[in-house]
């Protein structure tokens, strides 16, 4: 009955787990009080988001001649933070929906904590196209509805209101997608709860029964919700990477940006997501499922991916030459050593070459390595979205209106602040709901648990079957 | 809390395996099974208790070309009929930059509408509670239920004397 | 049968259909006008694609082997054949480098150092558009493939004859497993390169950044198409037995799944360039539009909505009759994807060439409606007898290939998870 698995892979879940092991595992943070390292984290979080509450405020009392934009350089941190935050939220949905579809077990892991990863990193990009439109107050108007106004319809030629839908669609989707998966576990929560946890875990679990039905139609929609996701998160960043291409700005219309943007944003998600599950995994004890295996994997998607981006990089390094365009080679030239050059060199370094050390199976074995090699993509990756906004309007046509960008407190505090945001809402998380999805865990116990298969026991066998001959 | 009015005799097992074992032998035995509840998707399960395949997905289909059409057919409308404007040198029926928008829309509509008509279709929601036999079962436990509200005392010693006989680490009735 | 045997009839049958293809690339050369423009492009055209299926089964072997795929290796030796004919692939487009060097053939407007002196756009490019580079990229590239087919073909034959499993730790697998990493990032970087040298370059004024994911993808496509394809004939003849409905399932997902991925490629490269509107970049899809307006939308009717349709349901997907039909549409699809690549801007080349011959202003019959041409407005007789040829010397390459090693790796750590593949909810 059970599948046949190779003697080569090693268990997904070690530890010699039984179903009920796992439940207790998993459930019981959500129980304990607090631990002083989570409250001091937690603390840290909320004074970020205090930050960023007080920042914005500025900024709308203030106005957006607060930041340090100008006539030339239009778009500066705001929009480098949007997209940095979008990215990071793609791996979530690659996790859960593309690993889902392409049946790598291991994704079981880490999925619930990428997808909530998910949620948070689109609220906090969500943030800034809403302040950098400066009259906060007016924001509504980017929705299509019957009005006053003409009645004046809303671009939908327009990229940024492409931008519009595609973002609401996806965290819309998103949490679907991710609440869903979660109400099993909430009923899991539920069963063992009593007391006001009994009662809220009661109206979280949307009356779950487990019942053979619901079980059928529930891994029916996991499964068409993944295979809606997947061209989804391809169609989000492609959207955002349209914002840019649609135009005729030399360095922002090139063809690769579309699968480009979405490599990277893969690749920086996949940063985060290790950054955050190499500190929850040790402080909330699951390395028994969050194992070496998967770091290892995730590390691997790292080094895939990075490496994708580094093609992008060197085509359309490449093209600009072979284009015969000037404005199109300037603008290259302009990247590479132009004022900003110092940001090109932290994009090259952090995301093409220093992934590369990832070659290396020990590398990738070692949680600090990867640990610092996660903030590094991260930081990297930041850098692209900087590169391709800052330094291209930096130096446009008119070289009398060539002009530089340094950002003000204002816009380090919101960036800044929207980590305060992020870690809050993930903070709460580990506190509400199970981090790693207990009923899929369960599921794959047996063929990727090490108490059934796994090498050991391949081993085992094999020295018998040697023996005795 | 929602009720069922059911009393329904359930068996707990310990091991999935012995609760497939044993949906298999009920099934060749004719004995009529309520309902299956376990704590996770047990693969195979759909066979063994002969369930017919979902249909949610052409559910979503149907919402997803609703979407489609939606999204496709109002930016046409507002472009082409009821405020014609031309942006960047576009046609006012520029269709590949609706494509976007209304392959968002089809995603949306397919994703929400399949979301609510699974909640809709297995009774479930926020708020509502419905009623469960044993809290380990979404935990570590395998559970068979038949339905004995209106069964003889016979045939209900017939379906204690099978769970028994099949592996059940324990056997229950509860009114639900 | 795990030991494949090239039938008699296969191999008349094969035969027959490659002199059918010499016999049209023959009428060609003799119908054609003083460049033999027809000839070259259609050589061109048919050395590309199948070429480019041959390295992208490599691709396919290095990507599921990385990813620790376990399912598809009782079909891995039929990918490893397709491979085997890059070398004759190479042969093939040194041809092709050897009309260059003898100015045979007026494929590449930037091979003409009269035109090249007089445009400064290529004169700009010519530090990569030239016969330098396109020779010396063939071969060292084509030969980097050819190599990592060898060292990976080797291994695996060597894991069947000598592997010991456990006891001695996989080593076979373990070797292939660092080759194929290591061909994923070669191939990446060399793909494209060899893309633009010998695909792009045809549109010699044109780029797109996008154009080689594009190219590769219809190759990936394509190749899984004619898997599919092959496999069930060869299931049909008694081979390959262990392969069941669930494999080809697994199949179709991707044959649909990249279907949907080189749309989205389409989409992006044509809808960057229709919104920008710049001159320099929307000559290639307006002269595509216009003057081949049939292939332009049949391209996306049978490479995206067919399969999007016939292949959307599950069902489907585990029928023999409706994955042999999508994938006899897909691949014949994506043959008409490169001949709509190459021929518009070869043909523009002679057409100049040709002005320019007879001693009229050169760069008039650019940007121009031009006149429907059999062979070039929509693929001929002639054109589907030479791919008939070519598919049937591929194939016979293939097929040979095959009998050289039994078609089940018996020593694969995967292969009993690929024997006992199941895919949800078909499960038990």
């Amino acid at each position: 009955m059970s599948a046949s698995v190779s003697p080569i892979r090693n268990p997904l879940v070690t530890g010699n787990k039984s179903y009920h092991d796992i439940t207790e595992d998993i459930c019981s943070p959500t129980e304990r009080t607090p631990t002083p390292a989570w409250v001091l984290t937690f603390i840290l979080a909320v004074a970020g988001l205090a930050l960023y509450v007080f920042c914005v405020g500025w900024t709308i009392y203030v106005g957006i001649g607060s930041w340090n934009l100008n006539r030339t350089i239009g778009w500066g941190w705001d929009i480098t933070n949007f997209v940095w935050w979008v990215g990071i939220g793609h791996a979530g949905t690659l996790i859960s929906a593309i690993l889902l579809l392409f049946r790598q077990k291991w994704r079981t892991g880490v999925n619930r904590a990428a997808e909530a990863m998910t949620i948070f990193a689109v609220m906090c990009a969500g943030q800034f196209p809403l302040i950098h439109m400066g009259r906060l107050w007016l924001g509504f108007f980017i929705f299509p509805y019957p009005n006053t106004r003409g009645p004046l319809w809303v671009n939908f030629n327009s990229p940024l209101l492409w931008d519009v839908f595609a973002i609401t669609t996806y965290f819309t989707v998103s949490l679907l997608f991710w609440y869903t998966g979660l109400v099993p576990d909430f009923a899991t929560v539920r069963d063992r709860a009593k007391g006001v946890r009994r009662r809220l875990y009661n109206f979280l679990s949307f009356g779950w029964t487990g019942s053979a039905k619901h079980w059928q139609r529930w891994e029916s929609l996991s499964l068409i919700l993944a295979g809606l996701a997947t061209p989804l998160v391809l169609s989000v960043h492609t959207i955002v990477s349209f914002d840019f291409a649609t135009s005729v700005i030399p360095g922002w219309h090139t063809t690769i940006f579309p699968p480009y943007f979405v490599a990277g944003a893969i690749f920086s998600g996949f940063a985060m997501v290790q950054t955050l599950m190499l500190i929850t995994r040790k402080v909330l004890n699951l390395q028994d499922y969050i194992t070496l295996e998967h770091i290892e994997s995730m590390n691997k998607v790292i080094l895939a991916t990075g490496t994708i981006v580094g093609v992008a990089y060197l085509t359309e390094l490449f093209i600009a030459w072979y284009s015969g365009y000037i404005y199109e080679q300037f603008a290259f030239y302009n990247r590479v050593l132009g004022p900003y050059y110092w940001s090109y060199i932290g994009m090259m370094s952090c995301n093409v070459l220093s992934p590369q050390i990832f070659w290396w199976r020990k590398l990738r074995r070692n949680v600090m390595v990867t640990f610092v090699m996660s903030i590094f993509v991260n930081i990297g990756m930041w850098f692209e979205r900087f590169v391709i906004i800052a330094t291209t309007l930096a130096r446009d046509y008119l070289p009398s209106s060539w002009s530089y960008y340094t950002p003000t407190w204002v816009e380090i505090g919101l960036f800044i602040g929207t980590l305060g945001l992020f870690g809050t809402l993930f903070m709460l998380f580990t506190r509400l709901a199970p981090v790693v999805a207990i009923a899929e865990i369960k599921s794959i116990l047996k063929d990727g648990g090490d108490q059934y298969v796994g090498p050991e026991v391949a081993r085992k066998k094999a020295a018998e079957t040697t023996e005795a001959h | 809390m929602k009720t069922y009015n059911k009393e329904v005799l359930y068996g707990l097992y310990n091991d999935e395996h012995d609760m497939l074992k044993a949906i298999r032998e009920a099934r060749a035995q004719h004995l009529e099974i309520w309902d299956v509840f376990t704590p996770f998707p047990v693969h195979g399960l759909d066979n063994a208790l002969g369930l017919t395949e979902s249909r949610l997905h052409i559910s979503g289909f149907i919402y997803g070309a609703i979407g489609a059409i939606f999204g496709f057919g109002f930016m046409t409308w507002v472009f082409t009929r009821d405020w014609p404007i031309i942006f960047g040198g576009k046609p006012y029926f520029s269709a590949p930059a609706f494509i976007p928008i209304t392959f968002e829309l089809t995603v949306l509509f397919a994703s929400v509408g399949m979301v609510v008509t699974f909640y809709t279709i297995c009774g479930m929601g926020p708020g509502i509670l419905n009623p469960t036999l044993d809290d380990r079962i979404t935990d570590d436990k395998f559970c068979i239920a038949f339905d004995t509200t209106n069964a003889s005392e016979a045939d209900e010693d017939k379906l204690r004397h099978f769970l028994n006989g099949s592996g059940a680490a324990e056997i229950d009735t509860k009114n639900i | 049968m795990n030991q494949f045997t090239f039938a008699a009839r296969q191999k008349t049958v094969l035969i027959g259909f490659m002199v059918l293809g010499l016999l049209c690339l023959g009428i060609t050369f003799m119908t054609d006008d003083q460049f033999h423009t027809r000839f070259w492009t259609n050589y061109l055209h048919n050395s590309v694609f199948f070429t480019g299926i041959a390295f992208m089964a490599l691709f396919i072997i290095s990507a599921f082997t990385t990813a620790w795929g376990g399912w598809f290796v009782n079909m891995k030796r039929v990918w490893e054949a397709f491979s085997s004919f890059m070398i004759p692939g190479l042969l093939l487009m040194l041809l092709v480098v050897i009309g260059l060097w003898g100015h045979f053939h007026h494929l590449y407007h930037w091979s003409d150092a009269d035109e090249v002196a007089k445009d400064s756009i290529m004169a700009g490019k010519a530090g990569f558009l030239n016969k330098n580079w396109y020779t010396f990229g063939t071969i060292i590239i084509m030969g980097i493939w050819i190599f990592f087919y060898q060292r990976i073909r080797t291994l695996s034959l060597a894991e069947d004859r000598e592997g010991k499993g456990i006891a001695d730790g996989y080593r076979h697998h373990k070797l292939i497993r660092i080759w194929t990493a290591a061909f994923l990032p070669i191939a990446g970087f060399s793909s494209a390169a060899i893309i633009w040298q010998w695909v792009m370059s045809l549109d010699a004024h044109w780029y797109s950044t996008l154009f080689a994911w594009y190219t590769g993808a219809s190759w990936f496509v394509a190749a899984m198409a004619l898997t599919i394809m092959l496999l069930i004939y060869l299931k049909g003849q008694g081979y390959f037995q262990s392969l069941t409905a669930d494999h080809f399932h697994d199949l179709g997902k991707f044959l649909f799944g990249f279907s949907i991925f080189w749309t989205y490629l389409w989409f992006s490269q044509f809808m960057l360039i229709w919104y920008a509107n710049v001159g320099e970049e929307t000559v290639y899809f307006q002269e595509r539009m216009q003057n081949y307006p049939v292939l332009f939308y049949a391209n996306l009717a049978l490479n995206f909505i067919l399969p999007f349709f016939l292949l959307m349901r599950n069902d489907n997907k585990r029928k023999y009759g409706p994955m042999f039909m999508a994938s006899l549409f897909v691949f014949f699809g994506h043959w008409l994807d490169f001949f709509l690549m190459i021929k518009p801007g070869a043909r523009h080349t002679a057409m100049e060439a040709m002005h320019h011959a007879d001693g009229a202003h050169a760069g008039e019959a650019a940007h121009h409606a031009v006149e429907f041409a059999m062979g070039f407005t929509i693929p001929g007789l002639l054109e589907i007898g030479t791919m008939l040829g070519f598919l049937a010397g591929f194939l016979y390459v293939v097929l040979n290939t095959l009998t050289k090693a039994p078609l089940s790796p018996a020593n694969d750590p995967y292969i009993g998870e690929a024997t006992h593949h199941h895919v949800w909810p078909y499960i038990d």
